[in-house]
Formats: structure tokens, sequence, C-alpha cells
């Protein structure tokens, strides 16, 4: 994966960790002979603060609102996976009418992500008409999800036993009027990424990975889906309200960027039949059932579908109200090792594309913070971190 | 496949090389192993197809207070969990710290190079054979012998100090 070992007298074009393809950290190194790409490998951590390792000394309500800061896009399953597993450790379940909430927000939340993975796939391809239009439909469901939990990012649905969000009618009726709208858009979103002839001739047979291939590298989620491969949690394994509320497998056999497109959008689709279905059947009842403070020792695991694909936890309770450990797999860091090895033969200009094909997430992987002072490189202990948010918002 | 079926399979092709079967939930299998088995367990579950490598967990389990004329040694849990539809089957070994060795599954499973690279620099376990072990997450500037997530470690100390 070295790309310096693949060969002297190549060039190395070294990507990042400024903005690679996406505006976030990661550094890519990619051997070229002329236009085209021999060797690639990425180095990650730019943006690792160590949650594994906080939530060792935090409770488990507190780990939870760690959870949820993994990542700033689809936050929701985070906590949703951490307190399934927790639950599952107090051996309580969260009421029917929790569960089904818990879906609802998971599928709206897949709506944003996915839509601004749209916007950013379109403006890597070089079209900022299609980038700009999706995000601003994606503002309709960022206020519904503000409508039903208060927040735009980190929605803080769950708690420990159920959540402390509830649908009344008002907001039915906004979220059944939102996802009308999004609905058609997306009709015509999936029109364009099939028939414009410029994104056609970015996508059309790039960055191609048969099924055997993904079940080798271990693709997951739509990158997964889109070559053919059947996994999605919510089907293989449901969990919370996906029970009750079935979803509908969407997967495409071509394995190229263009049904990585193809996938993500219909997905939409099945996002707004499922919300339609849950608002429509909502159980009746409470939302949370009583948790207690400390979790009997044990270990679980717990997995969820994110956006992005599978969402793994690992959960080790010793009887205390600390996590004794808890690991999280998250899906970008699976389908980094299908951009490295899908890389070569392709031009240097289709890596941009070929990354934000899988929809990485950096935040996801990576989760130390590191502070440049005054040119003298430190690490600072999270008290030292608490004292600087102190001091700098005074 | 169902779940029951998948983890009775599970159990069937690695009896010859597990120590202990647990099962800690409806649909989890543990297998407990020795290191020496663990490639070969492995290979079984790829070639029969069953599953897929969701993570490799690493697990700290520091030592315990030790009894008198005892040295304690605290080891490390690896777990590899492969995923068939709902069952989680659960490879598992323990190496203790001076000797905190696994072989690699990378030739058989390329993908878990990123995975073993995390276990390496993350819990200091050695995995022999892997191809790439340079720093996945942690900084480059990071110091020789420090694993975050040992149990042990709580900080380091600002440079200069």
């Amino acid at each position: 994966m070295d790309a310096q070992q693949i060969g002297k007298g190549k060039f190395v074009v070294p990507i990042g960790p400024q903005h690679p393809a996406l505006k976030e950290p990661g550094h890519f190194e990619f051997t070229v002979d002329g236009e085209i790409v021999t060797g690639a490998s990425v180095r990650l951590g730019y943006v690792h603060r160590g949650i594994e390792k906080g939530a060792e000394n935090r409770n488990y309500t507190q780990a939870m609102y760690l959870m949820e800061r993994v990542c700033g896009i689809c936050s929701h399953v985070h906590a949703t996976a951490f307190a399934l597993g927790t639950e599952k450790l107090a051996g309580i379940t969260a009421p029917p009418r929790a569960q089904a909430i818990r879906s609802l927000v998971g599928e709206l939340e897949r709506i944003h992500s996915h839509l601004l993975w749209l916007g950013v796939a379109a403006h890597e391809g070089g079209f900022d008409t299609l980038f700009m239009y999706s995000w601003r439909d994606r503002e309709v469901v960022m206020d519904l999800l503000e409508g039903l939990t208060g927040n735009r990012v980190n929605y803080s649905v769950n708690v420990i036993g159920g959540v402390k969000v509830d649908v009344d009618d008002a907001q039915r009726d906004a979220i059944l009027k939102g996802v009308d709208f999004l609905e058609e858009r997306t009709h015509h979103y999936i029109k364009i990424i099939t028939t414009d002839e410029t994104l056609l001739g970015r996508t059309v047979g790039v960055g191609v990975m048969t099924k055997e291939q993904a079940i080798e590298l271990g693709a997951i989620g739509p990158t997964g889906r889109a070559s053919g491969l059947e996994r999605d949690v919510r089907v293989d394994a449901p969990y919370a309200g996906y029970k009750d509320f079935p979803v509908r497998l969407v997967t495409d056999e071509a394995g190229d960027l263009q049904a990585r497109f193809v996938v993500r959008m219909k997905e939409l689709l099945e996002s707004y039949r499922l919300i339609r279905e849950i608002l429509d059947h909502l159980p009746t009842g409470d939302l949370t059932v009583r948790a207690p403070r400390r979790i009997p020792a044990g270990e679980t695991v717990s997995r969820v579908e994110a956006p992005r694909g599978e969402l793994f936890y690992y959960i080790k309770s010793n009887g205390t109200d600390m996590p004794e450990r808890v690991k999280i797999r998250t899906p970008s860091l699976c389908n980094w090792a299908s951009v490295i090895n899908l890389a070569p033969g392709y031009k240097l200009a289709d890596m941009p594309m070929i990354l934000s094909g899988i929809d990485p997430c950096f935040s996801c992987n990576d989760r130390l913070i590191k502070v440049n002072d005054r040119s003298v490189s430190q690490v600072w202990t999270w008290e030292d971190l608490r004292q600087h948010g102190i001091e700098y918002y005074r | 496949m169902d779940t029951a079926t998948a983890l009775q399979k599970a159990e069937e092709i690695l009896q010859p090389l597990a120590q202990e079967f647990k099962h800690p939930e409806a649909d989890r299998v543990d297998v407990i192993l020795a290191v020496e088995n663990l490639k070969a367990a492995v290979k079984r579950l790829v070639e029969e197809r069953l599953g897929y490598l969701v993570a490799i967990t690493g697990l700290d389990v520091p030592a315990k207070p030790a009894a008198e004329g005892e040295t304690p040694q605290g080891s490390v849990d690896v777990m590899y969990h492969f995923a068939e539809g709902a069952a989680i089957i659960t490879l598992r070994v323990n190496v203790p710290y001076d000797a905190a060795v696994v072989p690699t599954v990378c030739d058989v499973l390329p993908a878990a190079t990123l995975y073993e690279r995390e276990l390496i620099e993350m819990l200091g376990v050695t995995v022999e054979g892997t191809p790439v072990t340079d720093h996945l997450i942690l900084p480059e500037d990071w110091p020789d012998g420090v694993y975050p997530l040992r149990k042990s470690f709580t900080g380091l100390k600002p440079q200069g100090a």
C-alpha cells in the first residue's frame, strides 16, 4: 500500500491533508505514470480525538453525548448504537414508540447525509449547479430535524432506555409535507444523474468494483450495495423500529461511480416510504423505561446501519456506572480499502470523484487532540482542553 | 442462512481448532482459540464463506493484584468479529504483555490491514507479517512504547515538562 515502494522513476503526488476531496483532513499519496494512477496510500488520524479512551472515564449518560460527537453528519446512529448496546447489557428494552422514533430520526438523518453527499460528489465532478440545488433541498430536512429535536446537528434524541423527543400532529404534518417535496426533487435528481452527459462522462465505468472485490475488500453500505453486495444491517439484523417497519434492500450490479449515485438516490426514496409508514403507524405509549445507573457486568455488540454503511459497537461493562471499553468501528474505515485498491488504472483527475464516491467521513475514522501553540507542539489533557475552552469563550 | 444455523455451522467448522465455545447472547458465539490456531480458524471461515470480518477489537486486561509468590501479568484480548446476517462469530485470543504477538490475517483477508495497524499502535500488540506497520491514526512523533488504549495510559506529559 505504500506508494513509495511502487517503483522509482515514477512521480508521487501527495494530496492533502488539507481538503483532498472533502473539506476534511486526510493524506493520500498517489504514484502516477503520466496521467494514470499506479499506486495509492492513505494516512488518517488528523482529527483523532481519543473518544474510545474518553468513554472509559465517563458514565453511560456522559459517554452517550461523547458518542454522538463521533460524527457531525451521522450523530444519531452513533447514539442509537450505544443506547441499544447499553440497554442490552442492562436487560431493558425501550418502548415501541421510542424505537419507532429512533428509526424515524435515523431515516431523516440518512436523507440529510445522502443529500449532503450528492452535493459534495457533484461538486467534485465540477457540477456545482447540482451541488447548490441539492444543498438547498437538504435545508428542508435540516429544518424538519430542527423542528423535531431542536438541533440541526447532534440531535440528542436518545437516552438510555428510550428517547426524549415526541412527535406531535403538527410535526407529523410538517414532516409529511417536507418528504413529499423531497421525493419529487429526488426523482428529478435521479433523472439528472442518469441522463446528464457531463456527469455520465465522469461516473460511468469509473472506479468499478465487482461484487467479488467488494467482498474481498470488505466494502459496506451504499458503496458495497452499488456492487451488488446484499448487506444492510436494517435488513439483516433489524434493530430499533426496523423490526416493525421493514426496509427494502436497494442494490445495483454495475459497481461503478454511477451505481453509487443511483443506489444512494434510490435509498432516499426508500427512506421517504419508511418515514410515511412510521408516521402512519406510530405506536402509542411511553417514551422511556427506567434504566439503572450502574450497568451489570457483561459485553455486547451493537450494529446499526449508518448512512455510510454498517456501524459496529463493542461495549464491555464492569458493573460500575462507567464502561470498561467501547470499541467503535465506523463504516468509512472499511471503505478506504476499496479506494486504495480501486484507484490504480484510473486518471489522477478521477481521484476526487473516486474518493468522494465512498462518502468518506474523516471524523468517523479519527477519533487525540494536538494543538500547535507557538510552534511548540504539545498534547493536551482533557483538563487543559476544558480550561482552554472556558478561557476562550470568556 | 438464519442466525441459529450460522452459529451452529461456525461451531461445526471450528470444532477441531477451538478450546471452548461460549454463547453470551442468542445471536453470538465466542470461540476461544490458542494463538497458533487463530489463522487456521480465520481461513476456515473464509473458505466456508461464513460471515465477513466486521472489526478487530483489542481489549486491555490489566494485571490483577498478584497473590503471594506470583508476578502480575497483564494481557490483551484480541477479538475478530465476523458477521453473517444477524449472527456474530467472535474469534478470541488472549496474549500476555511480554508475548503480545498475533499472526496477521491480511494474507487471507486483505481488508484487515487497517484494523491491524490500529491494534498495533493503540494496544501494543505486534502483528507478525502484516504488510504495513506505519502509524495510522497516531501522530508521527508519538513516543514508542506508549499505547493509548492500555488502561495504564492516562495521558502524555507535555513536552519540555
